[in-house]
């Protein structure tokens, strides 16, 4: 380059700039999208990542390395069983945990921890210390610690240690001395569990069961697939957002074409051109990411509180309510922003780069152009619709567990290939529709014409929305179908009216009394535990055992997805030693109903015969049922629950009152809440079923509105850019004698037309959508399959959306030609 | 100054393809003004296109300054553009987001060179000083026309190169625009290679040359 | 009695390990110093205390530091020479209080526990270590029938009616083990006044006794191979409030059985004070077959290094000359092999010797605060 380089950048990049000076509108759309863009992502991403921060500090606390170790009668621990097993010789340690309930109805977790027999291997024990601070845990005043995100809740409880910071402690958690904790928690002898280091392979007395690290499933994993879920939805507003930056920098370029070429006329190189393009891109996108990490972390910190508690709920993970980003958020966001950015605007800077500068004031052909633009697009996205019809036949084909990152690569093909296959159909459609209108419409006819003529600036924002719409159908089907099977499936586990869990000593006392009530018809107990898996000699790993009664009411109702001949074989089966699987475990381990499995029970390695398989919502482990005998008898499982059915009776509810009143007398036991407490009425289970379920989806659908109203705005924005050519179109109209407020309905209509073509192209979209949700995502990410369900009263709301989006979209552009003087029209119409 | 030497340019079109310079010699000394007429489509504005190193030629040789623009870079050719030459067109491609004063500037910015005095001085003398911060699309067409004009002598190019200058305008006006464009000519000592096709637009020149069928001869005004 | 020293800075590393978290103040003191000036509110060990018995086996609660520390040479019928280490050490974080917290949990203790063990065998050393806090019954220390333990470690009596003269000892590391029966054959032996042992010139000490006379039988076992073992165990009982002297770098402790049937307890303790260097506070004792004591001074005693082996990185004088010119013994000290490291927490050399010279013998030597390289 010549020396005069830099200054040539300069007054380039200045000219460059200076037509958004005179065109503020289509800046602001440019920084609309990418703000919209980066923000919902932002969002998604800042949820994510707090919660998996919340997640690494709750597994650098204990979970994932450290053995748990429980009484085989299911009593609780106390200190006797600490010191018998230490004077056994056996490095176990103790912890005691609980809850602290706060002034607010909240609660913290409190644990306290015996750093003195705590495995020096596990991450709590490695950190730095010295002996004053260890002098200063062991004894009064003792210390608590806790999250620097739960100081404040910490301190409105009073009677608590002096506090430390620590920053690597999950959040809604304080740590302490053993000592404080069982004076906080009232706590006495008792202690919540025993842990022991996973390497250390010792032999436990036969009181004692020891429950592998390995199987405690850590939160992060349990909770990925939902975040996996956020992220889709992130990546989905994303590609509509930059749909909006595409069309605006498309739209940006076309009008500085001739300033390029006057540009390169007067000795611009091409390069410092290049470079000033990109070093305007670049500007926008920084500031664009600027403005969208803020608005998403504002977004975050609106849904967080939700997300919290939904993943609460589900997996029993705490998330701090407080946003805790760790830096490389922020890089990434700037990073997504800016790649986004580049590769929408990369073919601006390819046509830049090639501007024609003979072509100065030359027409172009835009027609034959446009033609071959849209069939390389219907190429283009058959071939990616070819492709995800072939990676569906692959996952078809493969059955059992899948992967989920292919799931979601089906889903993008799917939604980019009928994206992109969009604008063609609409066109044939026009064409059509040109083809067959009656001569006499000519109004029509100018109308279709004028659409066809549209198209190229409208496709992009129409492509958004065909995304946003086929999403948000596909979304609505999954989650209506999926509330269909599981509120039937919760009627068809939960038989029992009232669910009773007594204490080891109680138990049969209770059983036989209960047995001896007339107002109960059956009973059903159950019983779980856990063994070792064995696949071809090798363990793979703890399964849970799931002991039922097969009364005949269970027999009746118990959901079965497949079983060898029919249920009542499959029951009899099940009786004479076959067990039924759940839905995760025949997937994850290839198993289908006839073949076997080996498990290790404390006795001997026993074979068992796959009777059936069980659909099971919400689990994410493995599970077998056994007749719950055997379950006692074979793998010696501690009393379970009592699941009580009601002889019919015309007023169960009093009924159910005088027998819960019964049992609080006669056995002292309790039943408010819901969560460990010895009573609970069906009725509130599957209440909180309910609500879990509809929160886990709250968000996913908060999201999609986000997403369409994302796509409505980029239809606003590309009609509002391109008003003023369009005005200079219907100015001719004007001037034949077509009235100001005809020509505004008749640009409603046109964009109605669209957007009604677009919906009746989301409509099978989304459908497919539904279906590989259900049939492919749910597999990967849950475990299990739901029926396909379609709702005609979806369908009819997404094409009523989809003609309410172009209602809203055209209503601003065509209330300003409504408002246009006619000596206006008459200027374009002369310049037109 | 300017030397084309053998030069030869064909087009493919439809018909097949045109040769629209056939080996075409032309000189211009410093100071020189020459017109160059020919109907449409005979192939001036190529010959100006060549002239200004957009285009490169498919045979001969054109020097500028001394220098062989078919064997610099695309980057050194829009350098001698910016530093040694001023373009006029007939479409004035002014930009329109930039005001009278920056679109006048905007060259002599890009080749370095601003010199605030001679920027008013070719203000007034386009009698453009009142509008200096009005936007292009605020003028009236022979306005514009002086902007474009003004544009390319801001820099004090050694050559200006005009292709119908007048074309847009109506007879007073483009006479108006044509004596300033001499007279600031005569001013900056500049070199004029104008193609037009009219008669009346080329007779101030004082050379006059015509395109036909590819061939360049001395015109008879 | 140097070991004192060693134990405090013990337990102020294994307060280091044990511990998983870091301050939120900074600190007021340094560890050390705060565990070697203020002795505040605990008792301290001076001249004139007299020892009761049975009672002054068990534990001393209102003194800041105490240990049981028994270390034995042994001998498998086919020749092979083992070394064994038990230590049980107590320390208390806090002066007890005198009004109980009516808070209190089982939980609740100012006393931390923390025991070794090791075993040498002719070409190699395992060891192991142990923490638990006071209270819950985790470790202690009972009289009548003496009871010491910590987990499934225990030196206790032999049954309900022995005394302290006949006990027995069990230990396990991953890839040792060991149970051993003690009997004495003499009497227990009371270091420096009475049993009041100066560890300074500025005339500060510890309460020491010790049962050196004792008889073992018993099983090691290594890599799961059991081997039946005979020998001779020395038990020391140390207790005290004092610390480490802020000048004070380490010290070398000898336990030796002469064949004479004499004993040998002698230690300098580097950097203390009053030697010919200036630098060095050395004391002993001097034990008949019959278990009378002679207490030996600076003078009497003279320990000179004469070999440095490079151990764990640092250099360790494995070979010594220790020479008592009152009972003419001049003999050199021997490490069996110098790898003898305890490589716990606080890491320091402890390992079995032989004696040459004007005596044959065996015995056990201790080494701390020699500087990494």
């Amino acid at each position: 380059m010549s020396t005069a380089a830099p200054g040539v950048l300069r007054t380039t990049l200045g000219t460059l700039l200076s037509h958004y000076r005179r065109h503020p509108g289509q800046l602001l759309m440019l920084l609309l999208g990418l703000w919209i863009a980066s923000a919902l992502w932002s969002g998604v991403q800042a949820i994510n990542a707090s919660a998996r921060e919340s997640y690494a500090r709750a597994e650098a606390l204990f979970s994932a390395d450290l053995d748990r170790i429980a009484r085989r009668d299911g009593a609780a621990l106390s200190l006797d069983d600490y010191l018998a097993l230490r004077r056994a010789g056996l490095p176990v340690s103790p912890i005691i945990e609980g809850e602290l309930s706060l002034p607010d109805g909240e609660s913290l977790a409190l644990i306290g921890i015996e750093p003195l027999s705590l495995p020096g291997g596990a991450p709590l024990a490695q950190q730095d210390g010295d002996a004053d601070s260890l002098r200063n845990w062991l004894i009064p005043p003792y210390r608590v610690r806790v999250a620097p995100d739960s100081l404040a809740k910490a301190r409105t409880l009073e009677g608590l240690p002096p506090l430390e910071i620590d920053p690597d402690l999950p959040p809604a958690t304080l740590v302490t001395d053993i000592a404080v904790a069982a004076r906080l928690l009232n706590m006495d002898r008792h202690i919540t569990r025993l842990v022991i280091a996973p390497e250390r392979d010792v032999e436990l007395p036969s009181a004692f069961v020891r429950t592998s690290t390995d199987a405690l499933a850590s939160p992060g994993q349990l909770a990925d697939s939902f975040h996996l879920n956020l992220t889709a939805m992130g990546l989905l507003a994303l590609v509509v957002g930059l749909f909006i930056v595409h069309a605006a920098l498309g739209l940006a370029l076309e009008q500085r074409l001739g300033l390029l070429r006057t540009l390169r006329a007067l000795g611009v190189p091409a390069r410092t051109l290049i470079l000033a393009l990109g070093l305007e891109l670049l500007l926008m996108g920084l500031t664009g990411a600027l403005l969208g990490i803020v608005s998403g972390v504002i977004l975050a910190q609106l849904l967080l509180p939700d997300v919290a508690a939904t993943l609460d709920a589900l997996y029993e993970t705490t998330v701090s309510g407080t946003l805790n980003l760790p830096w490389y958020y922020w890089l990434g966001g700037v990073a997504i922003t800016l790649g986004g950015l580049f590769s929408a605007g990369a073919s601006m800077l390819w046509r830049a780069a090639r501007v024609n500068v003979l072509a100065l004031g030359q027409a172009q052909a835009w027609r034959a152009r446009l033609r071959s633009q849209l069939r390389l697009q219907l190429l283009f996205g058959a071939a990616l619709l070819v492709g995800a019809t072939c990676l569906w036949w692959y996952l078809a084909s493969t059955g059992g567990q899948q992967d989920l990152a292919l799931g979601f690569a089906l889903v993008a093909l799917l939604l980019l290939g009928a994206a992109l296959c969009l604008p063609p159909l609409l066109a044939g459609l026009l064409g059509l529709l040109a083809r067959y209108l009656p001569r006499r419409a000519a109004l029509l006819q100018w109308s279709v014409a004028d659409l066809q003529l549209q198209l190229p600036q409208l496709s992009l924002a129409m492509m958004a929305l065909l995304l946003a719409l086929s999403a948000n159908l596909g979304v609505g089907s999954m989650v209506g179908g999926f509330r269909l099977t599981f509120l039937d499936w919760l009627d068809q586990r939960l038989l029992a009216d009232l669910y009773v869990r007594p204490s080891m000593e109680q138990f049969e006392d209770l059983e036989s009394w209960l047995q001896e009530r007339s107002e109960v018809a059956t009973l059903l107990p159950t019983r779980s535990t856990e063994a070792e898996l064995i696949e071809n000699d090798v363990n793979v790993g703890p399964v849970a055992l799931f002991g039922i009664a097969p009364e005949p009411i269970l027999r009746r109702h118990w959901p079965l997805l497949d079983t060898l001949e029919d249920r009542e074989a499959a029951w009899s089966a099940l009786n004479q030693g076959a067990i039924f699987i759940n839905e995760q475990l025949a997937r994850r381990q290839g198993l289908a109903p006839g073949d076997t499995l080996q498990l290790k029970s404390p006795a001997s390695l026993i074979t068992l015969r796959v009777a059936a398989i069980y659909p099971d919502y919400g689990n994410p482990r493995g599970e077998i049922v056994l007749p719950v005998s055997r379950l006692a008898t074979e793998f010696k499982a501690p009393s379970g629950t009592l699941g009580v059915v009601l002889a019919p009776t015309e007023d169960r509810a009093q009924t159910l009152e005088r027998l819960q009143n019964a049992l609080r007398q006669r056995f002292l036991l309790t039943g408010e809440g819901t969560d460990g407490t010895p009573l609970i009425d069906q009725q509130a289970l599957k209440q909180m079923a309910t609500e879990v379920f509809e929160r886990t989806f709250a968000i996913t659908r908060a999201l999609n509105a986000l997403t369409l109203g994302v796509a409505g705005l980029a239809l606003l924005t590309t009609l509002l850019a391109q008003a003023e050519a369009r005005r200079a179109q219907v100015a001719p109209l004007w001037a034949l004698g077509v009235s100001r407020s005809r020509l505004v309905l008749l640009q409603i209509g046109q964009l109605v037309m669209a957007c009604l073509g677009t919906a009746l192209l989301a409509i099978p979209l989304g459908l497919l959508l539904t279906g590989t949700l259900v049939a492919v995502i749910n597999v990967a990410a849950f475990g299990w399959r739901l029926p396909l369900h379609v709702f005609p009263g979806q369908i009819a709301m997404t094409v009523a959306l989809a003609v309410m989006v172009a209602i809203l979209a055209a209503l601003i552009p065509a209330w300003r030609l409504w408002r246009v003087p006619p000596r206006q029209l008459l200027q374009e119409f002369a310049a037109a | 100054m300017l030397q084309l030497s053998g030069i030869t340019k064909t087009y493919p079109t439809p018909q097949g393809p045109l040769k629209v310079l056939d080996d075409v010699d032309l000189t211009l000394g410093a100071g020189e003004s020459l017109a160059l007429m020919g109907e449409s489509g005979s192939g001036k504005s190529t010959l100006l296109h060549l002239a200004a190193g957009l285009d490169l030629p498919d045979e001969g040789s054109v020097h500028l300054g001394g220098q062989r623009l078919s064997i610099l870079s695309e980057t050194k050719r829009a350098a001698l553009r910016r530093d040694r030459l001023g373009l006029v067109f007939q479409q004035f491609h002014l930009v329109p987001s930039l005001s009278v004063r920056d679109n006048l500037t905007l060259q002599a910015r890009l080749a370095g060179r601003e010199d605030d005095a001679w920027t008013e001085h070719l203000l007034t003398r386009l009698g453009l000083a009142d509008f200096a911060a009005r936007y292009p699309e605020q003028l009236s067409g022979g306005q514009q026309q002086r902007l474009a004009i003004g544009r390319a002598l801001a820099p004090k190019p050694r050559l200006l190169l005009a292709d119908e200058p007048t074309g847009n305008l109506d007879e007073a006006t483009a006479a108006q625009v044509l004596d300033l464009l001499q007279a600031l000519i005569d001013e900056s000592g500049c070199a004029l290679l104008m193609v037009t096709h009219s008669a009346r637009v080329a007779a101030p020149m004082q050379r006059h040359l015509v395109l036909k069928r590819g061939k360049l001869m001395d015109a008879v005004l | 009695m140097k070991r004192l020293l060693a134990i405090s800075l013990l337990f102020i590393v294994m307060l280091v390990i044990g511990w998983q978290f870091w301050p939120d103040e900074p600190p007021s003191t340094t560890s050390y110093a705060g565990l070697g000036e203020s002795s505040g509110d605990f008792r301290q060990a001076l001249p004139g205390t007299a020892l009761t018995f049975p009672k002054d086996h068990g534990p001393h609660p209102d003194y800041r530091i105490e240990w049981w520390y028994l270390t034995g040479n042994l001998v498998a019928e086919d020749g092979r020479r083992f070394g064994v280490q038990w230590t049980l050490f107590r320390q208390a974080m806090a002066p007890s209080n005198p009004q109980q917290d009516a808070s209190e949990t089982p939980w609740t203790s100012r006393q931390l526990w923390m025991a070794h063990a090791a075993l040498s065998t002719p070409e190699r050393h395992h060891f192991s270590e142990r923490f638990a806090r006071g209270g819950v019954g985790q470790a202690g220390v009972k009289t009548e029938p003496f009871d010491a333990w910590i987990d499934n470690w225990s030196l206790r009596a032999a049954d309900d009616t022995a005394g302290f003269e006949r006990l027995k000892v069990t230990a396990q590391g991953e890839d040792f083990g060991y149970r051993l029966a003690l009997e004495a054959e003499g009497p227990l032996v009371r270091h420096g006044k009475q049993g009041f042992s100066q560890k300074s010139a500025d005339g500060q000490g510890s309460m020491y006794y010790s049962q050196p006379f004792f008889q073992v039988t018993g099983e090691v076992r290594v890599d799961n191979e059991p081997v039946a073992v005979t020998g001779r165990a020395w038990l020391d009982r140390e207790w005290s409030s004092q610390l480490l002297g802020a000048t004070q770098s380490g010290w070398d402790w000898f336990s030796l059985h002469l064949d004479s049937g004499a004993k040998l307890m002698a230690f300098r303790l580097r950097g203390a004070g009053d030697d010919e260097n200036g630098e060095s506070y050395l004391s002993g004792s001097w034990i008949t077959p019959e278990g009378e004591v002679t207490p030996l001074e600076l003078e009497d005693l003279r320990l000179t290094p004469l070999e440095y082996q490079s151990v764990a990185g640092r250099d360790i004088p494995v070979h010594w000359r220790v020479q008592v010119h009152a009972h003419e013994l001049d003999v050199e000290v021997r490490a069996r092999h110098p790898d003898q490291w305890m490589g716990t927490s606080f890491p320091y050399w402890e390992g079995m010797v032989e004696v040459s010279g004007s005596n044959e013998g065996e015995g056990y030597l201790e080494m701390t605060g020699y500087a990494d390289k």
